[in-house]
């Protein structure tokens, strides 16, 4: 009973080893079709039909090549992170300016502003998918990213973000305004300088899910963009194609890889940030 | 006097501020949706000029056969995902709730299909699934002479609902997990203590704690269930013979297939009079819960 004994951890009940085979048995559906995408985009073609599950990764990085020299896969790349750069910024600054006029200040016509949000939240993009189509056709605006970009931030995550935002600027002390305005701070002075750097988990997690919508966005682009130069990744994915049509699996798996690595490294960096951000989000509704 | 100076600055200051967005969400959805009602009261086709139908097209929708077998598979595929989904999600969740070494990784490893592009995953299943592909092949050896569980009307509904399950429902996990871990262990405890089984602790206790949660999450996934478009478009195209045309794929059929704006616009509005009944729903539901709610 020294005083620097370490208390006797619990005993370990028997089935703990029970329940860890069951843990590993239900990962099995979500993490197996992922490392079979992986192990299948080293294989050739032959590989992933003849033995689609064995460990013989005959085709080395052969595919990652092909996929970038017999397509225009770096423009389709270049396409999906020119999207991203800019539907996200201006989706975490349109939220943010937004959700803090909703929580903070009082403007003729803001409750039933924000009350649109909410059904913005709730209606599926599709359904107005079609005025939309008409609206930018006129404008000469289809097969180009512009469309794309701008239904990204007025999308369903757009009023989200604004929700989200909303929702946290309101738990903010009112004093801290105060102090910011006494020390000759304007509106847009708070804004900038005291609640925008207190805003930086939520607008993690509102930068997550505009990442995801925009790299994942897949609907709008198939509407938009017909010329191969001119798609996303999304879209590029169900390119690889012979002649008649058939699949080229071991590019469209390569592929697949490229497309998904970005965020399951970003996953799986910032796991606990992402997974408690996005838990957050979907409990405080 | 210098209140409402400061006042009508607040005002204007407000309303600059929110305008960008608002703007944009009035340009982008909320006009847009005014001019899908109007539209489903036209004929508007790519190359003619819209002209006014009145209920024409709601007319022929009642009549139209592969309308009503789309509200069919709507109703199956909302119904059956939602269901397998909240049930998983909550098992996961409760299982994923144990104090053990190294749960963070299981936890992780159910939510990974999440972050993954729905256009890889679905191709990932399109290959696994096709006609002589692994999992079909596999079934065969099982017995199941005839396996294809894609390109057969039976079953391919169903698979769309698991591979759709699978790669979403990590997400609901993860908040009923939240969830769970909301509930003061103290509660559970006194229950214990008044001599209820684990099952009584986890229907009695656990269970309304969470409902809030439940609700909340019912709601977003059955409307998130009505649009489910990518995997069905990339994985069956709608088909075998119309059996997994949700209402959103019969839209985009008429819409950007056919061309039959006015047509596609009035499947448009009936789906969005269905998301507008069940989010009223659930305002009114939602109040019957308010009891829960801190």
């Amino acid at each position: 009973m020294g005083p620097g004994r370490i208390a006797r951890p619990p005993a370990r009940p028997p089935w703990t080893l029970l329940l860890y085979v069951l843990l590993v048995l239900v990962c099995l559906p979500f993490v197996l079709p992922i490392l079979w995408m992986f192990l299948s985009s080293l294989k050739s073609a032959q590989g992933i039909f003849g033995s689609p599950f064995s460990l013989n990764v005959d085709a080395g990085l052969k595919n990652f090549t092909q996929v970038f020299a017999g397509y225009p896969f770096a423009r389709q790349y270049l396409n999906s992170l020119l999207t991203l750069i800019i539907s996200v910024p201006v989706t975490m600054l349109l939220s943010a300016t937004a959700g803090y006029a909703f929580a903070r200040m009082r403007f003729p016509g803001r409750d039933v502003a924000f009350v649109m949000t909410l059904a913005a939240m709730m209606v599926p993009a599709e359904l107005v998918a079609i005025p939309q189509f008409i609206a930018f056709k006129n404008l000469h605006l289809t097969n180009t990213l512009v469309p794309i970009i701008l239904l990204q931030i007025f999308s369903a995550t757009g009023a989200l973000s604004v929700f989200l935002m909303r929702q946290h600027f309101i738990t903010l002390p009112r004093e801290l305004e105060e102090a910011g305005r006494i020390d000759g701070l304007g509106t847009l002075g708070v804004f900038r300088h005291i609640m925008l750097p207190l805003s930086r988990p939520v607008l993690a997690t509102v930068a997550i899910f505009a990442v995801l919508n925009s790299w994942n966005d897949y609907f709008n682009p198939l509407i938009y963009l017909n010329d191969e130069a001119k798609m996303t990744l999304p879209l590029a994915l169900q390119r690889f194609t012979d002649p008649l049509g058939g699949t080229y699996w071991n590019l469209t798996l390569a592929a697949s890889v490229l497309v998904a690595l970005p965020v399951l490294l970003a996953f799986l960096m910032a796991q606990r940030t992402f997974i408690e951000s996005l838990a957050a989000s979907g409990t405080k509704g | 006097m210098a209140s409402s100076v400061l006042a009508r600055r607040e005002a204007r200051e407000g309303f600059l501020f929110a305008l960008p967005y608002l703007l944009g969400m009035l340009i982008f959805v909320l006009l847009p949706l005014v001019a899908v009602l109007w539209m489903s009261l036209t004929g508007w086709s790519l190359l003619d000029a819209p002209t006014f139908k009145g209920f024409a097209n709601y007319a022929k929708l009642a009549r139209d056969l592969e309308f009503r077998g789309s509200l069919g598979v709507t109703a199956v595929f909302t119904v059956g995902l939602v269901a397998l989904n909240l049930t998983v999600a909550l098992l996961l969740a409760s299982l994923l709730n144990v104090k053990l070494r190294g749960i963070a990784a299981f936890r992780s490893m159910v939510f990974s299909p999440v972050v993954m592009p729905i256009v890889a995953w679905s191709l990932i299943w399109k290959f696994l699934l096709q006609p002589q592909g692994p999992l079909n092949t596999g079934l065969q050896h099982l017995g199941f002479q005839d396996a294809n569980l894609l390109l057969n009307p039976k079953t391919a509904l169903g698979t769309l609902i698991v591979i759709e399950v699978l790669k979403a429902v990590g997400l609901n996990t993860v908040i009923f997990l939240s969830a769970l871990q909301g509930v003061p262990p103290e509660q559970r405890e006194a229950a214990r203590l008044d001599g209820a089984s684990p099952w009584q602790v986890y229907r009695h206790v656990t269970l309304p704690m969470i409902s809030p949660t439940l609700f909340l999450v019912f709601l977003v996934t059955v409307i998130g269930a009505l649009k489910v478009f990518t995997p069905i478009w990339v994985l069956t195209g709608g088909g075998p013979a119309g059996a997994t045309t949700t209402l959103i794929v019969e839209m985009f059929k008429q819409g950007f297939t056919f061309f039959e704006f006015g047509y596609a616009s009035a499947i448009a509005a009936v789906l969005f009079l269905a998301v507008l009944l069940l989010t009223l729903l659930q305002w009114r539901l939602r109040k019957a819960l308010v009891f829960y709610e801190d």
